[in-house]
């Protein structure tokens, strides 16, 4: 039977077939499996089916599985967690005896005075609570996230679900059914798991059930939409109509020594004496008020167990097994320690009578599994067999009331003194209910507390808190799981860029080349004599149809009317409250059609803005997104153009390709759309071509540029060249809401126009103080590397005005340069005295370099 | 939350796909005032209100849609 051993504090435990953690380690002898969070009173095994807390431990050095449920694996290393030195023998265990000076909320009273005192009596207090540290190094598991899309979802593989599932497989819809744990493991042998076989056998021959075992159901949203989680996946199904049939599990009463090792329910004593051959006792006393409570006694009875008595209603007293006394109609008064239980107090007809017993077990009512349905109540839900029970309302008359929190029946009575009068305020004080069984166990006992006490013991039910997802614990990785899928976008040009050593790095989405390797030789490339850079991430966008020019004029604030074929605009884009959402480049073509080009990390927003405002507008536009089906290389600097000769017959002089014109060109074979942009500065061809062709026209490129020692250039290089040319960066030197007035922008806004989208809001603003503006800033006694002024305060006179936004030593212009927003008095600028960390800066108009323009229009 | 929601194109899609476009309104006010409270004042009534939504994750096609803000019925 052995296969093999599970390695637990230092020994070896035989592990046999079918074990979980906690049979192999009870039938090893271990009783005391947990310590309760506060009080560290001992705690045994007590639902047996994966509910409450006392079954926790760590395994593989991950804290907080419960062993109930948790097969048994030859070489896992198991530990208690809590207690210390061990949790056998735990000194911190003089808290249950100093109780009655540790009221609910103590600390959070006694600590807060002094404040310096509260982040140390924290530490002391996290190091006393917990399920134990979380292992210091561990690879995270690699979760995964999907969608499922079903007819009905059927939660809970019990008689109940599977024979859902099966009719309406029968009906000829598509089934998602889903357990938490796999199906029939949580019952003991008899005759509801032949039951459960039986229809298994048909559920899984059945092709139109999804059967996901293991996968637990958190929650239940909108839609209607079902949370799945197991060990390595999330998913998410979106069924038509919701069956749940996620059963009842055995009721959780608070008496005087309830959690004392050695109280079970019924449930948990029958599967391990049943199924796992161990008795729970050799003296047990057993209450039963259900029939699945005789079921169990049945069960304790077959197996060899000796029950010596049982508490039953005087109906059943016949169904007890004649070996153990049927004691009619009693109650169950208390339990009695210590450290683990050895009698029982039972009321017989009024006479109070003690019981010797080292176990006792319990089935005094159901609780149905419910959270889920109580989380949408809106929603096609169907509740189904035990589930759909109204449940009884347990007693609360001692002991624990909540495991997970350890919170005391005690408490619960004191925090109603205090004045904590509903369910839902007595679990914020008490946390009762907050712990790991999600108030599975402990729900209904807090709600008949609160209704007893304020007089509505009727509307107990009535009392429950809200139930909010998750309804099952589940781990943060679990949760994050899409979180790994991250779209990494790559140009054409992506393993050329590898292949020349480029360092790439994330911009907006995309994969790009930062620099290859040296980026002041790159921009001296660029500056002195030519440079090639990836542009192929632009948005590009072409804008057609019959109104493609009036959604071009809507959208811009800038002049499109005129713009002549052949002809190309800078173009701000605003959103409706007039701030500057992103810029761009937009070229007119002969068939009134345009090219617009916008920046990297907008081009997702720039394609919905042309789409919204086409349908807003009803206009007649076809627009195509060709960012991914363009590449597109800049060549730049003073030799671009002879650069390009040698690979193109086409003209490329100033009269026939001018400054902010384009047009058709073939270089090295390639057709290109060639536009003369000038982001850099310098005499400049953007060349979009079919993605496809990108790498050989990049290789022509660069042996033509040999001639020359041209030079790819990255970000980095990029960064400097644009700021020297006084270009902003709309991410990074505009604030979310910056007018164009804001950014020095206003030359690309034209008021005359009769409508653009934020025209309205400009006009309103223009009435209204500037607050800020963009300026440039020349740097004097700084850091010789500029670029750490980046992100520092400006201040003027002590007082901080502004914040430098860009910033880098310019080799052309021999000082160092940025921008930055500065806060204006009366509309103006501070005219002197500002600084920025060591630096002296001096506002300075922009463009830095090449002010006329003379070099990019070459 | 997780809705559906139907695109004209696509049919039912979960409203991950989906931007959302805020409140219907008109492109236009009569005065600044009242484009102010166009812009940044919506209604935020509870009940049914007409919204845009976009399908970013799918066929990109902006689209009106009846939802009610308090229970998330569409339609």
């Amino acid at each position: 039977m052995t296969s093999g051993s599970l390695r637990f504090e230092g020994r070896d435990i035989p592990v046999r077939e079918g074990d979980t953690v906690a049979s192999a380690l009870f039938r090893a002898g271990v009783r005391t499996f947990s310590r309760s969070l506060k009080s560290r009173r001992r705690r045994g095994l007590y639902c047996g089916t994966g509910e409450c807390p006392n079954c926790m431990v760590t395994v593989d050095d991950v804290p907080g599985v419960r062993s109930c449920v948790t097969p048994a694996g030859s070489g896992m290393r198991v530990e208690r967690g809590r207690g210390w030195p061990s949790t056998e023998h735990d000194l911190l265990h003089v808290t249950d005896l100093m109780h009655p000076l540790m009221p609910v909320g103590f600390y959070m009273k006694t600590f807060v005075r002094p404040r310096f005192a509260w982040p140390v009596a924290e530490r002391v207090i996290r190091r006393a609570t917990g399920s134990g540290p979380l292992p210091e190094r561990r690879e995270p598991t690699r979760t995964t996230s999907r969608h499922l899309h079903a007819d009905t979802i059927v939660v809970g593989a019990g008689t109940s679900g599977l024979s859902a599932a099966l009719e309406a497989a029968g009906a000829g819809e598509h089934v998602v059914m889903c357990d938490a744990y796999p199906v029939g493991s949580q019952v003991p042998p008899g005759r509801l798991l032949e039951a459960i076989r039986a229809l298994e056998t048909r559920a899984r021959a059945e092709p139109a059930i999804e059967m996901l075992e293991r996968h637990a159901a958190l929650g239940l949203y909108d839609g209607p939409t079902v949370a799945l989680a197991s060990a390595d996946e999330l998913v998410q199904v979106h069924p038509r109509r919701v069956v749940l049939a996620t059963g009842a599990i055995e009721m959780h009463e608070a008496f005087p020594g309830n959690d004392l090792p050695g109280v079970w329910l019924g449930r948990a004593a029958s599967l391990m004496a049943a199924k796992h051959g161990s008795p729970v006792g050799k003296r047990v006393v057993a209450v039963a008020s259900t029939e699945e409570g005789l079921e169990h006694l049945r069960a304790l009875a077959g197996s060899g167990t000796n029950v010596i008595a049982a508490v039953v209603p005087a109906a059943l007293v016949d169904e007890v097994p004649a070996s153990a006394e049927a004691i009619a109609d009693g109650e169950l008064v208390s339990a009695h320690g210590p450290g683990r239980i050895r009698s029982v107090m039972v009321r017989e007809r009024g006479q109070a009578r003690r019981l010797r017993c080292d176990a006792l077990v319990l089935s005094i009512g159901l609780e149905p599994r419910d959270e889920l349905a109580r989380m949408a109540p809106d929603e096609p839900v169907e509740i189904v067999g035990d589930a759909a029970l109204g449940g009884a309302v347990p007693r609360v008359t001692g002991g624990t009331l909540c495991l997970c929190e350890d919170v005391s029946a005690h408490d619960a009575e004191q925090a109603w003194a205090e004045g904590f009068r509903s369910a839902e305020i007595l679990k914020r004080y008490t946390t009762a209910t907050m712990g790991p069984c999600r108030g599975a166990m402990c729900g209904r006992a807090l709600a008949a507390f609160a209704s007893a006490r304020s007089g509505q013991a009727d509307r107990a039910a009535a009392a429950r808190t809200t139930a909010r997802p998750p309804s099952r614990p589940v781990a943060l990785e679990t949760l994050a799981a899409s979180v790994h899928e991250v779209i990494e976008k790559r140009t054409s040009l992506h393993q050329t860029h590898l292949a020349a050593g480029a360092e790439l790095g994330w911009s907006g989405g995309w994969k790009r080349p930062f620099s290859y390797g040296n980026w002041r030789e790159e921009y001296t490339a660029v500056r002195e004599r030519a440079g090639l850079m990836d542009v192929g991430t632009l948005g590009k966008f072409l804008i057609a149809g019959r109104d493609a020019t009036i959604l071009a004029d809507r959208i811009f604030p800038g002049r499109v009317a005129d713009l002549a074929p052949g002809r190309s605009r800078y173009v701000l884009a605003l959103d409706e409250a007039g701030y500057v959402a992103d810029d761009g480049v937009l070229s007119a073509f002969e068939d009134g059609s345009h090219l617009l080009t916008s920046t990297s990390g907008g081009a997702e927003g720039m394609d919905a803005r042309l789409r919204e405002w086409t349908h807003r507008l009803g206009l007649h536009v076809h627009l195509l997104d060709r960012t991914s089906e363009l590449g597109a290389i800049l060549v730049a600097g003073p030799r671009a153009r002879d650069l390009l000769h040698p690979l193109s017959d086409d003209p490329l002089d100033g009269d026939s390709l001018p400054y902010a014109g384009h047009g058709e060109v073939t270089v090295a074979g390639v057709t290109c759309t060639a536009i003369r942009t000038g982001f850099v500065g310098e005499l400049g061809f953007e060349l979009h071509h079919p993605r496809s062709r990108g790498p050989e026209l990049w290789s022509a490129l660069m042996r033509a540029g040999r001639a020359f020692d041209a030079r790819p250039f990255g970000l980095d290089a990029l960064e400097l060249l644009r700021l020297e040319k006084g270009h902003l960066y709309m991410g990074q030197d505009a604030l979310p809401d910056d007018t164009p007035v804001k950014l020095g922008l206003d030359r690309a806004v034209d008021m005359t126009k009769e409508w653009f989208v934020g025209k309205a809001a400009l006009e309103r603003l223009a009435t209204t103080p500037l607050g800020r503006r963009l300026t440039g800033l020349t740097f004097d006694e700084g850091p010789e590397d500029a670029a750490v002024l980046r992100g520092m305060p400006v201040s003027a006179g002590g007082e901080i005005v502004g914040r430098v936004t860009s910033a880098a030593a310019s080799p052309a212009l021999g000082r160092s340069i940025g921008f930055a927003w500065i806060r204006t008095v009366d509309g103006e600028l501070p005219a002197d005295g500002l600084r920025a960390g060591e630096a002296r800066a001096t506002i300075a108009p922009t463009p830095f370099y090449d002010p006329g323009g003379e070099r990019l229009r070459g | 939350m997780t809705l559906r929601i139907p695109c004209p194109n696509c049919g039912p899609r979960p409203h991950t796909e989906f931007s959302f476009g805020g409140q219907e309104r008109p492109h236009t006010a009569d005065d600044a005032e009242a484009d102010f409270a166009r812009v940044f004042l919506p209604d935020n009534d509870p009940g049914s209100a007409r919204e845009r939504w976009f399908h970013a994750l799918g066929c990109r096609t902006w689209f009106e849609l009846a939802r009610d803000a308090t229970t998330n019925r569409i339609g």
